[in-house]
């Protein structure tokens, strides 16, 4: 749990900024709308921080995957929420390229590992510590992972990080590739309807880690050297036998920015966000069934101070 | 069947369909028993394969950069067209937009239309999707008359020049069976970003139903006409757009449907690039976090759309009396008057949310029937993994295991079990069954090894023999060197993988389907209720089913198979029930006044003329089987279908192509061969 000291809200880094040019406040700044709540809520937020400086925004919905080509062109101007352990690798080539451009990270805490939604602790009593699994991996078993237990992991496009994990901690689990996010979400559904063992492949920022009460298996602490040096961890032979290290979550945008908007610029540079701030607005969404609009406007006229200074900053 | 210079060689006065069979149920044979030898006989080696995908990515990324500056000037002056009919209907205030519908419900089929076109337009209203809908409807708007008029002037072309009319075929079954995810990324790059992509896609997959229906309207047109039209004078040109076009206008008009209603089931794909607050985006939310009740409320809104538009655009392929015009002056003044009258306070169509209580009904329902049955379903599904799909996939020598069968399998039972089944083969061929005991065989070999391990030289070599019973030689070398195609490519362990998918659905399909389909045409009351499903099955978006699927079986095999079976058995089950219950008057009659009972009817008479129509349904079954493998590959299944979204989320423009080209191949291939032998068969009753 974080103290309550650390969920002070968006930071605004406004020590070294400089006012700057408005620019063409009379076209719209496009910002892409991807496949996920948690996404909608940092873009509309960015959204009402550049509409607060003067700016038009365009909401544009895009596919995550394949959105970057888009933005190299100038269709897309901005992408509020990437999470590097899942990029395509276009964004890699474009961004090497000098064709699309990182514009610092978001803020979020994102945490990723191997999860269980809480009843599976009456079935393998020794979680949440990983060591728990060697006994118990066989009450994961399936038909189709026998003699081994199951362990759902990522889409096949976004890495095979189960996978290498029970390899490197030497778990006598199998890795199933799920086929999209919503595999990954029935899995936890229909796991916890029929309270059935389940361990995924999972991250956080996401509404189901509390909808569904999910629990981290606690692994060895990842840290860098972990995945460089073999002898590090429980395996002397093998890297990543430990947690994943926090995946950075950053945004990006079209490189244009800075000449057409530059004040625009300065905003989505700034702009922060944290996790103890988007998760109940995901919530209000997600659970609730609230128009992700209003649960940001409501937000942004509450929480001022979170953001005004950032915007302030640019203009003035 | 092959000429009879070729049936005339054959030893022991074989019949080609046995000599083919036992040619490759020995191949299958010597396959295994070398392949302790011979390694190579299963896995291709690595040396041989050439980087085909490479090579199709830098070809065709070359092509793309030249075509780019133009491709991005018609995407440009797409946009527009797109822009407006967006506008038009979004900025049209609803009244209007129903009655309009109305109206032209009530002048293409009267009352009966109008009330369609009221009702299904109130659901979507009420349904809060209303917004959503006009987009979607914008994008078919205009990707319609673009894949019309493409199909027109391809049709045109083939029916005048003869010469070109094979290869515009050809290219006609490539677009329509490579997936369109194959070839979004280059897309993607060629036309830029947004909605004019996914009017594109939708483009090129509804056009070749518009040109198949023209060139064979055009092939019907009776020669007394055409020979009038020759004798009135006039130019060629005058000729085909005066009398035979319009001559041929009611199955032209049937291609119209078709081609409506394939660019309505590629709203999805749209959806997929995004660009666009459409339907389908809202399905594929709600399917991100498995809520089936509103995943499976927005596809009904694809549903309803699907249905208003198909019996519209059907009614205009029917000869239709006329109807009062004034009905439709009143329906548009009611309409006008609505609008006026509530002026500002009319509600904003985005508010209504009329089904969201009874969504969240079917979704609990879903949770609680999981919950409930969740052990029993378990049960059904591990019984169908050991002891069917597992065999079929790897082999008997690896699906039995002690804890699956119950026993290990060894070495010395599958030459038990191989020898087994070469006897009974012998045993069935001497006694006069001789296709029988080599398919005996062939079956064995195939449990033996599993689809997924096995040997090439047998895939292509059997391919190569079928080809050859059904079509000759040429069919022959058709399958044999596609396929080789596929296994020089590096693709060919996705490839089998695949066809083992699509294999064991079509399998189930065919029973499952042929079975309603026998049922259906037995008894009316049970085609009543069966036919409303198939017409849901073929026009919801199969995202949606994604979600129970899953919710029941999990990841896996098993749920991929079951999503396939889902969409694959409709032509079957269609097809089988209008063969059985198409018999000629006269064929019936005189079985009748022979004193024939209703199941020796069916049997005797019935089911052999059903057996071409049989075929087809079994033919579309296939490439549904086929089409279905990319959805699929949203549960997780491995196979060319995993491979084509491995390739649009890096981009990877030959790899998709690659992919996506195996999968067209494996299709083809399998509908030659099934298309031959209907052809065949349809000749022996005289069709």
């Amino acid at each position: 749990m974080k103290s309550l000291a650390l969920g002070a809200s968006l930071l605004a880094i406004a020590s070294a900024v400089n006012a700057a040019e408005l620019g063409a406040v009379d076209e719209p700044i496009k910002l892409a709308i991807n496949e996920w709540t948690g996404q909608h809520v940092s873009t509309y937020i960015a959204g009402g921080m550049l509409e607060a400086a003067g700016y038009k925004v365009e909401y544009v919905t895009a596919g995550y995957m394949n959105m970057y080509q888009a933005m190299a062109e100038g269709e897309i101007h901005g992408a509020m929420e990437i999470w590097e352990s899942n990029v395509s690798e276009q964004f890699g080539q474009l961004a090497a390229e000098g064709k699309v451009v990182e514009l610092s990270d978001l803020g979020l805490e994102a945490r990723e590992g191997i999860a269980y939604p809480a009843h599976v602790a009456d079935i393998c009593p020794g979680l949440p510590a990983w060591e728990a699994l060697k006994d118990c991996a066989m009450q994961f078993a399936t038909a189709e992972t026998i003699p081994m237990g199951r362990l759902v992991d990522y889409p096949a496009d976004w890495g095979t990080p189960g996978a290498d994990r029970a390899t490197a901690l030497e778990l006598p689990l199998k890795a199933v590739p799920a086929g999209s996010e919503g595999a990954l979400i029935t899995e936890i559904r229909a796991s916890t309807e029929k309270k059935s063992p389940l361990l995924i492949t999972f991250w956080q920022p996401h509404w189901a880690m509390s909808a569904y009460d999910l629990q981290w298996v606690a692994l060895p602490a990842g840290e860098a050297a972990c995945y460089e040096d073999a002898s590090w961890g429980p395996n002397p032979n093998a890297t990543s036998d430990c947690d994943f290290l926090p995946a950075r979550i950053f945004k990006a945008g079209w490189p244009g920015i800075e000449d057409k908007w530059p004040a625009a610029f300065e905003i989505l540079t700034n702009y922060k966000l944290s996790t103890e701030d988007q998760q109940p607005m995901m919530g209000a969404v997600d659970v609730d069934g609230n128009p992700v609009e209003e649960v940001v406007a409501e937000w942004m006229a509450a929480n001022e101070a979170a953001w005004k200074p950032v915007v302030d900053a640019a203009i003035q | 069947m092959p000429q009879n210079s070729e049936t005339k060689s054959l030893p022991w006065g074989l019949t080609p369909g046995a000599f083919a069979a036992w040619a490759a149920a020995l191949l299958g044979l010597a396959c295994i028993l070398l392949t302790p030898v011979f390694p190579w006989l299963v896995k291709w080696p690595a040396a041989l394969t050439l980087p085909m995908t490479d090579w199709i990515g830098s070809v065709v990324g070359w092509f793309l950069s030249v075509l780019k500056p133009a491709a991005r000037l018609f995407s440009a002056g797409l946009g527009y067209p797109m822009l407006w009919a967006n506008w038009l209907l979004t900025a049209t205030p609803w009244p209007l937009v129903i009655g309009v519908v109305t109206a032209i419900g009530w002048y293409l089929g009267g009352l009966r239309m109008a009330a369609l076109g009221l009702g299904g337009l109130s659901f979507v209203l009420a349904s809060g999707y209303w917004i959503e809908s006009m987009n979607t409807l914008a994008l078919v708007a205009v990707s319609v008359p673009l894949a019309l008029m493409a199909g027109l002037s391809i049709g045109i072309l083939a029916y005048e020049f003869p010469r070109v009319k094979k290869p515009v075929q050809g290219l006609l079954d490539v677009m329509q069976t490579v997936p369109t995810f194959a070839y979004l990324t280059p897309l993607l790059f060629l036309f830029g970003f947004g909605p004019v992509v996914g009017l594109i896609a939708s483009a090129i997959y509804a056009a070749p139903p518009m040109a198949r229906n023209v060139l064979l309207g055009l092939e019907r047109v009776e020669d007394d006409i055409k020979d009038a039209a020759v004798m009135s004078g006039g130019t060629r040109r005058q000729q085909l757009f005066l009398i035979e076009i319009p001559a041929a206008a009611t199955q032209i008009m049937v291609g119209v449907n078709q081609c409506l209603m394939a660019a309505l089931s590629m709203v999805i794909i749209a959806a997929v690039i995004g660009g666009f607050n459409d339907i389908g985006w809202e399905v594929l939310l709600t399917m991100r976090k498995a809520q089936f009740g509103q995943s499976f409320l927005a596809g009904l809104v694809i549903v309803v759309f699907a249905m208003v538009i198909d019996r519209m655009s059907g009614a205009l392929a029917m000869e239709r009396r006329r109807y009062d015009l004034r009905v439709i002056g009143l329906l548009m003044a009611v309409a006008l008057l609505f609008t006026l009258l509530m002026g500002s306070s009319l509600p904003n169509p985005s508010d209504y949310a009329a089904f969201d209580p009874t969504a969240a009904v079917v979704d609990r329902a879903l949770g609680d029937f999981t919950a409930e049955y969740g052990l029993a379903l378990d049960q059904l599904k591990n019984t169908i993994l050991f002891y069917v799909m597992l065999p079929l996939r790897i082999g008997l020598d690896n699906a039995v295991l002690p804890f699956t069968w119950g026993f290990m399998w060894t070495p010395a039972m599958s030459m038990i079990f191989l020898a087994v089944a070469a006897t009974g083969g012998v045993a069935l061929f001497l006694t006069g069954r001789r296709v029988a005991g080599a398919v005996l065989l062939l079956l064995a070999v195939t449990v033996e090894t599993g689809v997924a391990e096995l040997p090439w030289a047998f895939v292509i070599g059997g391919a190569g023999l079928v080809g050859w019973v059904s079509g000759g030689r040429k069919l022959a070398l058709f399958a044999a060197s596609m396929l080789a195609l596929i296994l020089v490519s590096g693709l060919w362990d996705r490839a089998l993988l695949s066809l083992y998918l699509s294999g064991v659905s079509v399998l189930a399909c065919t029973a499952v389907g042929g079975a309603t389909g026998l049922l259906c045409a037995v008894s009316p009351a049970a085609w009543r209720v069966v036919r409303p499903i198939c017409d849901m099955l073929q026009t919801i978006p199969l995202f949606v089913f994604l979600i129970p699927v899953l919710m029941f079986f999990q990841i896996g095999e098993f749920s991929a198979f079951l999503a396939i079976c889902a969409y694959a058995v409709v032509p079957m089950i269609r097809y089988t029930r209008h063969g059985l219950i198409n018999t000629p008057e006269e064929m019936l009659e005189a079985a009748v006044s022979s004193g024939a009972t209703g199941w020796q009817i069916m049997r005797e008479v019935r089911a052999p003329y059903a057996v071409p129509t049989i075929l087809l349904g079994l033919n579309q079954t296939i490439l549904y089987a086929f089409s279905m493998l990319v959805i699929a590959a949203l549960i997780g299944t491995t196979g060319l279908g995993q491979s084509i979204y491995l390739a649009l989320g890096k981009g990877d423009v030959g790899l998709g192509l690659g992919a996506g080209a195996a999968m067209a191949i494996l299709a083809l291939v399998a509908d030659r061969l099934v298309q031959g032998f209907a052809e065949e068969k349809r000749r022996a009753l005289g069709l």
